[in-house]
């Protein structure tokens, strides 16, 4: 491992050289290669994470553009996953970057994500979002879930059966509406540097923040501290009584 | 029974607050808490199906029961775009 490359980070007491080196371990996978996944992955692999494949079945379209900082007007058409594979590889050799050109659903979600240190959300609906909650929780993988609207971003880093799951924060939550999602271009990248400091945050074993909320518009930051719902239908033990 | 509020992301904005009170009837849910939240605040009327909503620390659906001095929450629904 390169230690001029990280020397910066490695001064960062909350990481070290020993976090450095446990991040190169890693093996994290990206769900979706669009606003935030493509600045995720692109996060991930500068702070040198060890391995990252990034899924998505999708071709780079100009309506990518104004949220997005790794594609440009010539990767119009081409793969996101092949694309992203190709710039990321060219960033940083030390880390093993793959992209799959493959739609993530039930059926083979397992078989994709099952070596996975980390589940990375650059999804943009909420269906796929549960199935890999509950494969999350079925192979005790963790994730970050992360989402954008408008102007605001959510983030939430999900130890399964140890902080809230996407259930336990979302019962009332019905299926995604159709058509296309209103979002602000500064949006993603903000929302994916947090997305990113809470997986490495769960790679090197520390507390997780909870709930996150941010408003780029009114300048607003929450924190929430929530706990499981013990009658969660996807991670809790308790059957509820009516 | 008065209860108090506490608000998220852009519920702060319009509501210009942190907490807010909301008068609600003994034996309520959490339901309506947010019909009375909507009513005050009609401009988040469009949130109100999916408006996330916690008791004591836990999201918990809207039938659930408060009581004075319940802990409630009141944030935008999970956003779901990438």
């Amino acid at each position: 491992m390169s230690t001029d490359r990280y020397r910066r980070q490695t001064l960062v007491k909350e990481l070290g050289q020993k976090g450095q080196e446990l991040l190169a371990t890693k093996h994290a996978i990206v769900i979706g290669g669009g606003g935030l996944g493509s600045h995720s992955a692109n996060l991930l692999v500068r702070m040198g994470i060890g391995s990252i494949d990034i899924i998505d079945d999708d071709i780079v379209d100009i309506t990518n553009l104004h949220r997005t900082s790794v594609f440009t007007q010539e990767d119009l058409g081409k793969s996101k996953a092949f694309v992203l594979q190709e710039k990321l590889r060219a960033i940083n050799t030390e880390v093993r970057v793959r992209g799959i050109n493959q739609k993530v659903t039930k059926e083979n979600i397992e078989s994709l994500v099952k070596n996975a240190d980390v589940i990375v959300d650059g999804t943009d609906g909420m269906s796929l979002r549960f199935i890999i909650n509950e494969v999350s929780i079925k192979y005790n993988i963790p994730w970050v879930y992360a989402g954008v609207y408008e102007t605001v971003g959510m983030v939430m880093g999900i130890l399964p059966k140890k902080t809230p799951c996407l259930q336990c924060i979302s019962q009332n939550i019905p299926e995604s509406t159709s058509g296309e999602t209103p979002v602000i271009g500064s949006l993603p990248a903000i929302i994916a540097s947090i997305q990113c400091t809470e997986t490495i945050k769960l790679l090197l074993g520390k507390p997780l923040a909870g709930l996150l909320i941010y408003d780029v518009w009114n300048q607003c930051f929450d924190t929430m501290d929530i706990k499981r719902n013990p009658y969660c239908p996807m991670c809790g033990k308790k059957k509820k009584i009516n | 029974m008065k209860i108090t509020v506490r608000v998220f992301g852009r519920y702060k904005d319009i509501t210009k607050k942190d907490t807010i009170q909301l008068n609600i009837g003994e034996g309520n849910t959490l339901g309506d808490v947010i019909d009375s939240f909507v009513k005050q605040y009609p401009t988040t009327e469009k949130d109100k199906s999916r408006m996330m909503v916690s008791k004591n620390k836990m999201y918990a659906s809207f039938d659930t029961t408060i009581i004075e001095g319940d802990e409630i929450t009141l944030s935008p629904p999970v956003v779901s775009g990438g």
